[in-house]
């Protein structure tokens, strides 16, 4: 009987891994394939087996079974690295019952079917950070996920990638002060000044360290601080004057985590003491000149070459799209940061792989390299013009947009 | 009494002294001569290493082998494109309020709201735009009449290229007003209007007949509406959805208007009934939107001007200060090549299309013999996003240059000394 089992799990098997293996290799032919981790190939194939880079360069034997992608005079590149993405999430992001709440989890909340990650495949972002909003001043941890599978649990790649903490005033945002009724209120939540914003943050990390110290394992929201203290997860810190950078800076120094400046609106003016502590940026939305709504609030200086000046002083930068529910792409993104002054190769990084090494996924994703996850842009010119389209976006080696 | 004269007396001396240094500062040579790396002139083929003569602000002659006067004055732009101005069709920034809260308000005038100092003007010449019509905004039925300025000037006067220009009526209805009673509104208007007219012709008539002198004349808060009616003025009809088209076709058709569309993107659909019809169109800001489609459940990019282009609807691009890119006619034009759109049909719809639209098509639009010498020098192709404006010359005068441009080099450079916050005790 169990031989027969044996025999017979091994006769579905053979002809099931035979047509499974014959569809899964495909071969790309371009003319020119930006590897991003090296130098160009001229005329080059990139083999994807199972969904991974099986192998990349000229002179590549195709095999006969593989279904070949002929880019000819092409430009191929990897799919680009969103650092700070809008959630694919129905309802609202910010949890409004607490000001601290490290233990919320943008992953709970993820909807595959969102609109949002269709949008994002057409415009070529093949990988994505998302996190719980900017109103809590410890607002959640944040996820890696990819645009595709049907449940969350497929769309995610990565999980707790650092803990989302907000230092500009948005976590201010609808905090009342006590005046006509109690204080003890529901609705009078603290902070409602740029100090107790801060007070807040350490009063966290405070309480984090003694917990640590006396080895009770019964405080969840504690034991998330205790691992960012323990440098498991890093901080994303979303900061936009350059007094409040500084003011980070200290207090990663000060409590030793982890940093990782968000937005950074106003980095240009403190580039060489972030460069000099070594902390990476993940970048905003761009704005041309500071308005009055809450998102500029605090970019009152603003200065279009943000990142080419962070970039020239050492500082590892990412592009990103800001979380902004306007579809603003992010070779766009680039292509104006080359613009206004960013070197074109780091530009180009600056969309791929630092995004990758700052979410800890560039294991993964991120260059075009010997087996990394299969994910391919194929573009009808240079990827910095205007003029330039997305012709095909591949993700994990299987054809997720084609342009009409 | 005295005394006020005496200090108008003197405002006025120093008025004359300063506006004659000005000139004096900014000599408007007699003969021109721009040899130009490139040119691409819109109306023709484009020139390498061609000449542009200029003689008092105007084109004399384009071409590679234009013999240059002895006593002209040459411009070496080897290193440069140079193209016509860009023009934009339809704008209500750089306005101090856009929209007047009462729906009827086609006496109203762009020209009493320009405000010359507000940096839109001064970002759009560094963006190579040369005229724009400014408009009342999208939100009142009968708006006001626009005016088409320069972007340069420290007046409205100096900033003036023509006055009276375009009628914005607007088809979205605002407040708790409702579609039906939003049309039924206009209506009512243009029959009371008519009656208006009717009323005046027999009082002139009468006049006529009992041989009395008739010095009447037509109520300047109707003016501008029976100037549309003459075709003095062109109408700007804005259509906020695919169904408000219909309704401006049915004006344009009912009073014979000369008729632009003013189109959100969300008109795409009437694209083929606006073909119908070779109305010109002002395309909406945002060129590419998502839309799910209701049998797949997909997803699907919409880019509005190739919907258009395939249509064949001659359109010109507008600009907004939102977003990336967005806020630049060249960026706007590359996102249409981008997606399929001739490159020539694109750099015309930021140029001689839109100067059609706005009656300046005379002047600006191309670089042409007879035309103003209003160009741009560009340091690379105008639809990469590495090319900058580097000059912008208008009528002759050079107005604008990069490397004098304080304010963009504040905005891109490293500010040399960051100011610490200062101990107040």
């Amino acid at each position: 009987m169990r031989v027969n089992i044996i025999l017979l799990t091994f006769l579905l098997l053979v002809p099931a891994s035979a047509t499974f293996g014959k569809a899964d290799i495909t071969a790309i032919k371009a003319g020119r394939i930006l590897t991003i981790s090296d130098n160009p190939i001229m005329d080059g194939v990139i083999l994807i087996r199972d969904g991974k880079i099986a192998d990349i360069g000229t002179g590549i034997e195709i095999p006969e079974n593989a279904s070949i992608i002929d880019a000819g005079n092409k430009v191929v590149m990897p799919g680009l690295v969103d650092a700070s993405a809008v959630p694919p999430v129905r309802g609202d992001l910010n949890e409004q019952s607490d000001e601290i709440t490290p233990t919320i989890r943008i992953s709970t909340a993820l909807n595959p079917q969102s609109k949002v990650l269709k949008r994002m495949v057409q415009t070529g972002t093949t990988t994505l950070y998302v996190s719980p909003g900017w109103r809590n001043v410890i607002a959640g941890l944040g996820v890696v996920v990819k645009p595709t599978g049907k449940t969350p649990q497929e769309m995610i790649i990565k999980k707790d990638v650092a803990l989302t903490t907000v230092m500009s005033l948005d976590s201010l945002y609808g905090n009342r002060t006590p005046r006509s009724q109690p204080p003890t209120n529901f609705y009078f939540r603290r902070p409602t000044t740029r100090m107790a914003i801060i007070w807040m943050l350490r009063k966290g990390f405070f309480d984090a360290q003694g917990y640590a110290k006396s080895g009770k394992k019964d405080d969840p929201d504690l034991e998330i601080l205790a691992s960012v203290l323990d440098d498991k997860i890093p901080v994303r810190l979303n900061v936009r004057r350059a007094i409040n950078i500084r003011t980070a800076l200290k207090l990663a120094e000060e409590y030793d985590f982890q940093l990782i400046l968000d937005e950074c609106t106003e980095g240009y003016k403190v580039a060489e003491e972030i460069a000099q502590k070594q902390v990476p940026v993940v970048l905003g939305p761009f704005y041309y000149y500071p308005g009055s709504s809450s998102q500029f609030r605090e970019g009152r200086e603003v200065n279009w070459n943000n990142a080419g000046i962070l970039t020239k002083a050492g500082v590892k930068v990412a592009l990103t799209s800001g979380a902004q529910a306007q579809s603003i792409d992010l070779l766009t993104a680039a292509a104006f940061a080359v613009r206004h002054g960013m070197p074109y190769d780091k530009a180009l990084k600056a969309v791929t792989i630092i995004p990758a090494e700052i979410l800890g996924v560039a294991d993964k994703v991120g260059t075009l390299e010997k087996g990394k996850d299969a994910d391919i842009l194929i573009l009808s010119g240079d990827p910095l013009k205007v003029t330039t389209r997305i012709e095909q976006v591949l993700l994990n080696g299987k054809t997720v947009y084609k342009a009409q | 009494m005295k005394y006020k004269s005496y200090k108008a007396f003197v405002a006025m001396f120093l008025m004359a002294f300063v506006t004659s240094t000005w000139v004096l500062a900014a000599p408007v040579r007699k003969k021109l001569a721009v040899k130009a790396g490139s040119i691409i002139t819109i109306s023709g083929a484009d020139i390498k290493n061609g000449t542009i003569l200029i003689e008092d602000g105007i084109i004399k002659a384009v071409g590679k082998k234009v013999e240059i006067p002895w006593d002209a004055f040459v411009i070496e732009a080897k290193d440069r494109i140079i193209m016509p101005g860009f023009v934009l069709a339809h704008t209500s920034s750089g306005l101090d309020r856009a929209n007047e809260n009462i729906p009827e308000v086609p006496f109203l005038s762009t020209f009493d709201s320009i405000d010359p100092v507000s940096s839109y003007f001064e970002d759009s010449l560094r963006d190579g735009v040369v005229a724009m019509l400014v408009l009342p905004g999208n939100s009142t039925l009968l708006g006001g009449t626009g005016t088409v300025v320069k972007p340069h000037g420290i007046t409205v006067e100096a900033m003036l290229i023509k006055r009276y220009t375009g009628l914005k009526i607007s088809l979205r209805p605002t407040g708790n007003t409702s579609r039906m009673g939003h049309m039924q509104r206009f209506r009512r208007y243009m029959s009371d209007l008519k009656d208006y007219l009717e009323e005046y012709e027999q009082r002139k008539a009468d006049a006529k007949e009992e041989k009395k002198p008739f010095d009447e004349e037509i109520d300047i808060r109707k003016q501008p509406m029976v100037d549309l009616l003459n075709k003095k003025l062109t109408a700007f009809i804005y259509c906020d959805r695919a169904s408000d088209v219909p309704k401006a076709i049915e004006i344009h058709e009912t009073h014979k208007f000369n008729t632009v569309l003013v189109l959100s993107p969300y008109c795409y659909q009437a694209a083929p009934l606006i073909a119908q019809k070779k109305l010109p169109v002002i395309l909406s800001p945002e060129l590419i939107i998502w839309e799910t489609n209701e049998e797949t459940n997909e997803e699907e990019m919409k880019v509005i001007p190739m919907i258009f282009h395939k249509a064949g609807v001659k359109f010109a691009f507008q600009t907004d200060t939102s977003q990336y890119g967005r806020r630049y006619l060249w960026y706007q034009a590359a996102t249409a090549v981008r997606h399929g759109m001739k490159r020539t049909e694109a750099l015309k719809s930021i140029t001689l299309y839109p100067a059609q639209f706005i009656g300046v098509d005379d002047r600006l639009g191309s670089i042409q013999a007879g035309k103003e010498a209003t160009l741009i020098f560009l340091t690379s192709d105008p639809l990469d996003a590495q090319a900058w404006v580097d000059k912008v010359m208008v009528a002759g005068e050079i107005v604008y240059e990069k490397e004098k441009d304080q304010r963009l080099k504040k905005l891109l450079e490293k500010p040399k000394e960051i100011q610490e916050p200062k101990d107040t005790d």
